[in-house]
């Protein structure tokens, strides 16, 4: 499977096998592309997101911990970090983004799958609180704000809906 | 905070949607509490996994040429010890989109510290007000002006907690210097036998930042010790403790504050 795959590129990363970056990036840079356009909804900035990514790839695949998760994990949480840093440095940030039509295709990895069926389960008042944290790096209080519901209300929510995606999608395989 | 409430605040923590005082709070208990470490790495992790849910785009074929010719091994290995001087190499070789973003970046960041040099100077009328009122602790208000006027110099406030509600206080910092000045108010004097203890988190364990007291007013302008090191501040609290001091916090916290 591609996680198999992934982690052996990443021991030949640590080894400075440049040649191995490109097989990873062929293998995940759709997957960290996807997820930084979805947060910025620019395509210039979401490339250059990819390039951070990569490069920190690169230079820190040692860093890489196989025991706390999986190599996509670790690449979509440097991905969202990086894209949501990128965000909340926009002078002019949009309140209501357009929605985003890249995400019609389907997914490809079964796991990938499972987590996109796992948050349409989701009730969708669960869902909508979850995004804006999600994709849009609000804190809890700005959520309450935006969706003008009560903090607590919001933070139950969110609490409710991360709980059930951990039964539903289990630990990392 | 008991255990429980803590083990509540994970699921948001891992979000990154922890904000305010809870921030602080979850963020102090997290520094010394294992259990609490791992629930967070755990959630930490399935929050990665939902970025699988995004369909993936491929991005143009230029990227994966500009990545590669930044990051050949043939370029000077060794300028990637430093961070600053990397990505000063990614940006000349990686074209002008690249130049244009990390110029946006340099420009955004002083813009940043013109603020913070703002706040900061505001800071200071107010701090510079109140110590004059007080007519204490010269030294650590000549510390703190001069500390201040330069732009690299950081501000967090904290705000009181459950112990002392009415209580505030703002720390003021240079990370290259290694000095800082705490100002606070609207603190109760310490119980006999008691002080206050500043305590500097970062990743691992709460480091100890001084021992103070505060006035009849319960305000107090206190110079941390020199050569304290700043680097990934995440948040500075206040406990009550011994006289003496302590290694580790052991009292009631009484002020928090994330720094953002």
């Amino acid at each position: 499977m591609a996680s198999a795959q992934a982690a052996a590129l990443i021991r030949r990363l640590t080894r400075g096998d440049h040649k191995a970056l490109g097989e990873f990036y062929d293998l995940y840079s759709g997957l960290v592309n996807g997820l930084a356009i979805r947060i910025l909804r620019d395509r210039a900035e979401a490339e250059d997101t990819v390039q951070e990514v990569f490069v920190q790839v690169w230079q820190q695949a040692a860093r890489f911990d196989p025991s706390r998760g999986t190599p996509e994990a670790w690449l979509c949480t440097m991905a969202r970090t990086r894209a949501l840093d990128r965000l909340r440095k926009r002078s002019s940030r949009r309140e209501e983004p357009e929605q985003s039509h890249a995400g019609s295709a389907a997914p490809r990895t079964e796991e990938a799958i499972a987590v996109r069926k796992a948050l349409d389960g989701l009730p969708s008042d669960q869902r909508k609180a979850l995004e804006l944290a999600y994709y849009e790096g609000l804190t809890q209080s700005e959520i309450a704000e935006r969706l003008r519901e009560p903090l607590g209300t919001v933070k139950t929510r969110i609490r409710t809906a991360m709980i059930r995606l951990r039964g539903v999608l289990g630990p990392s395989s | 905070m008991n255990e429980e409430r803590l083990l509540e605040l994970v699921p948001l923590a891992a979000l990154g949607a922890l904000d305010g005082e809870e921030r602080a709070a979850f963020e102090v208990a997290l520094a010394t509490n294992p259990a609490l470490q791992r629930e967070l790495a755990s959630y930490q992790e399935l929050v990665g996994r939902l970025g699988l849910a995004t369909d993936p785009v491929q991005p143009s074929s230029a990227a994966r040429d500009r990545l590669l010719s930044v990051t050949r091994p043939s370029a000077s290995r060794r300028s990637w010890l430093v961070p600053a001087l990397a990505a000063g190499l990614v940006a000349a070789l990686s074209g002008l989109l690249l130049v244009r973003s990390e110029w946006d970046a340099a420009r955004r960041e002083a813009a940043a510290q013109r603020a913070a040099a703002q706040e900061a100077h505001a800071t200071a009328q107010k701090a510079q007000a109140e110590a004059a009122a007080l007519r204490e602790s010269l030294a650590s208000e000549v510390a703190f002006r001069e500390l201040v006027s330069h732009p690299e110099t950081r501000v967090a406030s904290l705000a009181g907690l459950a112990a002392a509600p009415g209580a505030r206080a703002r720390v003021v910092w240079h990370p290259g210097r290694r000095e800082a000045v705490l100002v606070a108010s609207g603190l109760a004097p310490a119980p006999a036998g008691k002080a206050y203890e500043l305590w500097i988190i970062a990743k691992a364990a709460p480091v100890p930042a001084g021992v103070f007291q505060v006035d009849a007013q319960g305000r107090v302008v206190f110079r941390l010790p020199a050569g304290l090191e700043f680097a990934g501040v995440r948040t500075f609290a206040v406990t009550v403790e011994p006289e003496g001091g302590t290694t580790a916090p052991t009292g009631a916290m009484v002020l928090a504050g994330a720094v953002s």
